[in-house]
């Protein structure tokens, strides 16, 4: 079932590494808020068909809205879209940025789920990605959102990354999970042009793991995080039994979504055609369209069945599970092993795939290299 | 209606380069207004982009101008413009045995080099007169006089009325102009002769086929007439005879002393050799000219298309890059590690780059080339002999009695001070001593027997860096001498690579395979599996390097569902891929060949 994904693109401070759209030198919430509206109000009739499962409110940092913004969205959400009873519905925080009296306007207003942005536990990295917290801020934030009711809880943290070493990287697991995370995020920097760190490292003022070590953090990580009972369901998320991000899953099985706000981007089947769509990544070309009642469309590009299906092995080869064969073959009429039958019997003679009567899925070393697999799917 | 032999002067510049040749050339069509100069482009003979570019002359061409002397006379001057490079001894002969003249420039700041006295004394072979001339005297570093000295000194040439001249501001060029008439003589030749006319270069044109450039030496041609290649025998009719006036211009008949170009619809310039004689087929000369001879390539390289895809184009601007250039030789090889490709063969270094950046530049075309190599002779034990130009063709050592390799008589000339480092040199490149003079106090000639094989790498790279420019260079080759030469190969995870073996004397084998093997270390990228790098002589590892194993991709996270982002890195990674070589299980970037050819 389709996802509603709310872009909030703003942030108080940028991190070092992050080349998202978002904005520390912003404060127009109300203004943009109004937009949203407006926006989803324009989609209203076109997606009233279909009815959303999840809801996620990401940045950027959302939990930098001023009370009382998050609940006139999701009321609007609502009065939009079909949002089914048992939604799951996440709210993405950063440890400074929440307070009591947001987290209980959260709950009220239907969210279901806090993701929170640890990164690290150790203040040291913290400090030298620019986070604006520190590890006591963070257990603090955690406690919060439990008193506020909060038990679907994930923590998102990162490794590879500067001062840090593998068993910095695992205390930081260990943090999330004997806070009581029922999901935790764990992925590999990914060192971005047009950032700060990606500079510093160039000019050498910063080193960064090497490729090796960020590989053993890895691998001691998904050790560590199955033993603590959360299960690898995709190449970096892990989850207790049934905790599984459902926002999330429906874009690695390619499903439809409706994306609103800056630089937010849709997928959806619109006259039986696959489109995807995004918005404009200025925040003032977004307002400003929308003053006009105009959608703030940036790229709208109709998907070849050939690319939807190669789009459908990308993004479900993400999944420890794999690509369900009898899915694939009640979207496209044809079972993937077959459409893909070259590519397929390489990468199960070179180990990296393994194919069963339900599923194509990735094996652990598959999992590792998985661009080099999908070449040969291309 | 034939202008009179008497008012016909014929010749060429001689000049290293950058001591002002083209400057002086346009200079002198500027005056004699053979151009307006409105129109002057700078370096008007250059027309190619990489003649331009790199200040050297690559192909000759010619000018004819008309200039009013003094004495009452229009004189018409035909200059001939050569090549400068010692890859092109052969096509500077024969343009110097069109002319009965040339004009020494000498720079006034730097003396004469090298390069310079090999075309002299080409000059004098050809029974040219000689007329120096000083340049760049308006440069505040110039020392005319000790130009004169050298002049004097070196060549033995009296020079103390030579014509001191600024190309660059047109000062003095006058003189130049009435010298020409008054020290060079006439062309000789009969005009009622049988037909001969000297081809000193050809040029092909994409309407007019294969054009002949020509000096007449006896007879008459026009339109109509049936020509004979005295050396190849193919005959063709005239469909045009032309000058240079610098652009073609058709005239009516082209007679003994004049020259220009012949067009007869001829489809390829290997049909037009130079050197050649072209004569009347009705009328044939008994003898052809002297001094004809089959331009044979010196240096070989593997030319693949680093997309194999590109094959059928390469051969496509392989074919039309000959019709202009019939000194490059290809044929067609295949290599287990670069696909199908073609083996050239080149005059020297500086005409495989030309060749290469041509085919790239004009062709459009992203080419992956193999380590040049020199043709080694091969005495097998049997004792037949084999040539091989392609280190993969080496027989097993187990067939091989002894191996010969290519020598050059190298000369070189160099300030005093720079002596020692560049002897240093030589004897690096296995260089053997045989003769040493001071030409004067601040001047040595020094002559080395080198190896051909270590002149094609970086030998003139380094002989510029270890005299900051000043050493000058010219060789010759001399001939075959034995050699204890061995095939350095080098295997990736186990697997031979025969793109990247290579024939070299035993003593430089260590050191060349662990450099190569290092450079791979670092252009191979990580794979899913560690790589064994290996450099072998024989089954004899020598070198080792390894590339450790990838332990794992970057995923780019589809953050908001953006999935572009990761759609682009892929389709980024595939197009990579098409560029990447397959030894066994190994994938190596077109760029890995590339930098290695550069070690020695």
């Amino acid at each position: 079932m389709p996802g509603l994904y709310i872009h909030i693109p703003y942030c108080k401070r940028k991190c070092a590494y992050c080349d998202f759209v978002s904005f520390a030198n912003r404060t127009d919430h109300i203004p943009y808020t109004a937009a949203l509206i407006t926006e989803m109000r324009l989609y209203s009739p076109l997606v009233n068909s279909k009815r959303f499962d999840t809801v996620f409110i990401g940045g950027g940092t959302p939990s930098l809205l001023p009370v009382g913004l998050v609940s006139r969205i999701l009321a609007e959400a609502r009065a939009c879209f079909d949002i089914a009873e048992n939604a799951e519905i996440t709210m993405e925080c950063n440890p400074e940025s929440v307070t009591e009296e947001k987290l209980i306007e959260y709950r009220t207003a239907g969210v279901d789920r806090i993701s929170l942005g640890m990164q690290s536990a150790d203040d040291a990295v913290l400090d030298a990605i620019g986070r604006l917290h520190d590890t006591k801020t963070f257990v603090a934030a955690f406690a919060l959102a439990k008193s506020a009711g909060f038990t679907n809880i994930n923590v998102d943290i990162m490794h590879g990354l500067p001062l840090e070493n593998e068993s910095a990287y695992l205390e930081s697991v260990r943090l999330a999970a004997s806070l009581g995370a029922k999901h935790i995020s764990s992925y590999s920097l990914i060192l971005e042009e047009n950032t700060p760190l990606y500079a510093a490292v160039s000019s050498g003022s910063i080193t960064l793991p090497d490729d090796d070590a960020t590989a053993d953090m890895q691998d001691a990580g998904i050790a560590l995080l199955e033993s603590l009972g959360y299960r690898r369901y995709e190449i970096s998320n892990f989850a207790k039994e049934g905790f599984e991000c459902r926002h999330n899953l429906n874009y690695w099985n390619n499903g439809e979504y409706l994306g609103v706000g800056a630089a937010a981007h849709s997928a959806l089947r619109i006259n039986g055609k696959w489109v995807r769509f995004s918005n404009k990544t200025s925040v003032d070309e977004y307002l400003a369209f929308l003053g006009e009642n105009k959608l703030p469309l940036e790229e709208t590009k109709e998907i070849e069945r050939e690319d939807e299906m190669f789009e459908c092995i990308m993004m479900g080869l993400r999944k420890t599970d794999g690509v369900s064969r009898a899915e694939f073959e009640a979207r496209f009429g044809i079972d993937p092993v077959e459409q893909f039958a070259a590519a397929v019997s390489a990468a199960a003679l070179d180990g990296t795939m393994e194919v069963t009567e339900e599923r194509m899925k990735l094996t652990r070393r598959g999992l590792d290299f998985q661009n080099e697999v999908l070449l040969d799917f291309m | 209606m034939s202008y009179k032999r008497e008012l016909i002067r014929n010749f060429c510049i001689i000049a290293h380069i950058d001591h002002g040749k083209s400057t002086l050339a346009d200079r002198l069509m500027e005056r004699t207004e053979t151009v307006s100069s409105r129109d002057m482009a700078d370096q008007l003979l250059d027309s190619m982009d990489i003649e331009r570019e790199r200040g050297i002359t690559i192909k000759s061409t010619a000018v004819r101008m008309f200039y009013k002397h003094t004495d009452g006379n229009t004189y018409m001057l035909n200059l001939i413009d050569t090549p400068g490079h010692v890859d092109f001894t052969y096509e500077v002969s024969r343009a110097l045995a069109a002319c009965d003249g040339a004009v020494l420039i000498v720079d006034a700041t730097q003396g004469i080099e090298a390069q310079t006295l090999a075309n002299v004394y080409l000059a004098v072979d050809n029974g040219l007169e000689i007329l120096p001339v000083i340049n760049k005297i308006d440069l505040p570093s110039a020392d005319p006089d000790n130009a004169v000295r050298e002049i004097e000194d070196i060549i033995g040439l009296p020079a103390e009325d030579a014509p001191r001249v600024s190309a660059k501001t047109g000062l003095n060029v006058e003189q130049v102009l009435e010298r020409i008439v008054s020290d060079f003589p006439p062309p000789k030749g009969d005009e009622k002769a049988p037909l001969r006319a000297l081809i000193f270069d050809s040029f092909y044109d994409n309407y007019k086929g294969a054009l002949s450039y020509v000096r007449i030496m006896d007879g008459s041609v026009r339109q109509g007439d049936r020509i004979r290649f005295m050396h190849t025998g193919s005959e063709f009719d005239v469909t045009e005879v032309g000058v240079f006036s610098p652009s073609l211009k058709p005239v009516s008949e082209l007679t003994a002393g004049e020259v220009g170009y012949i067009s007869a619809s001829i489809k390829s310039v290997a049909e037009t050799k130079v050197g050649d004689t072209i004569t009347l087929a009705e009328n044939p000369a008994k003898e052809p000219l002297h001094g004809y001879k089959q331009a044979s390539p010196m240096v070989f390289c593997g030319i693949y298309p680093a997309d194999g895809a590109e094959y059928e184009n390469l051969r496509d601007a392989l074919e039309k890059l000959i019709l202009n250039d019939a000194s490059i030789s290809y044929e067609p090889e295949t290599s287990q590690a670069l696909g199908y490709g073609f083996r050239c063969g080149f005059l020297g270094l500086l005409h495989m780059e030309i060749a290469q950046e041509r085919l790239e530049r004009e062709f459009d075309l992203d080419l992956v080339t193999t380590a040049p190599s020199v043709i080694y002779r091969v005495i097998l034990t049997d004792g037949s002999t084999v040539m091989i130009d392609n280190p993969a063709n080496l027989p097993s050592p187990t067939e091989i009695d002894r191996m010969e390799e290519p020598m050059c008589l190298s000369h070189i000339m160099t300030p005093p001070e720079y002596v020692g480092t560049i002897m240093e040199l030589c004897q690096e490149k296995r260089g053997i001593f045989q003769d040493m003079v001071y030409l004067e106090q601040s001047r040595v000639k020094l002559t080395y027997q080198i190896p051909l094989n270590e002149i094609i790498f970086d030998f003139f790279d380094s002989l510029k860096s270890r005299s900051r420019g000043y050493a000058s260079f010219d060789y010759e080759i001399s001939d075959y001498v034995a050699s204890d030469l061995v095939k350095l190969d080098f295997l990736l995870n186990g697997d031979m690579c025969d793109a990247l073996s290579t024939i070299v004397h035993r003593d430089k084998a260590y050191q060349k395979g662990r450099a190569v093997a290092e450079k791979l270390q670092e252009v191979i990228p990580r794979q899913q599996f560690e790589i064994p790098i290996q450099a072998a002589i024989g089954g004899k590892i020598i070198a080792r390097e390894t590339v450790r194993a990838l332990r794992k991709d970057v995923l780019a996270k589809c953050y908001g569902g953006d999935i572009t982002r990761k759609k682009k890195l892929l389709e980024k990674q595939k197009e990579g891929k098409k560029r990447m070589r397959q030894i066994g299980s190994v994938e190596l970037p077109s760029e890995a060949f590339m930098s290695v050819l550069r070690i020695n």
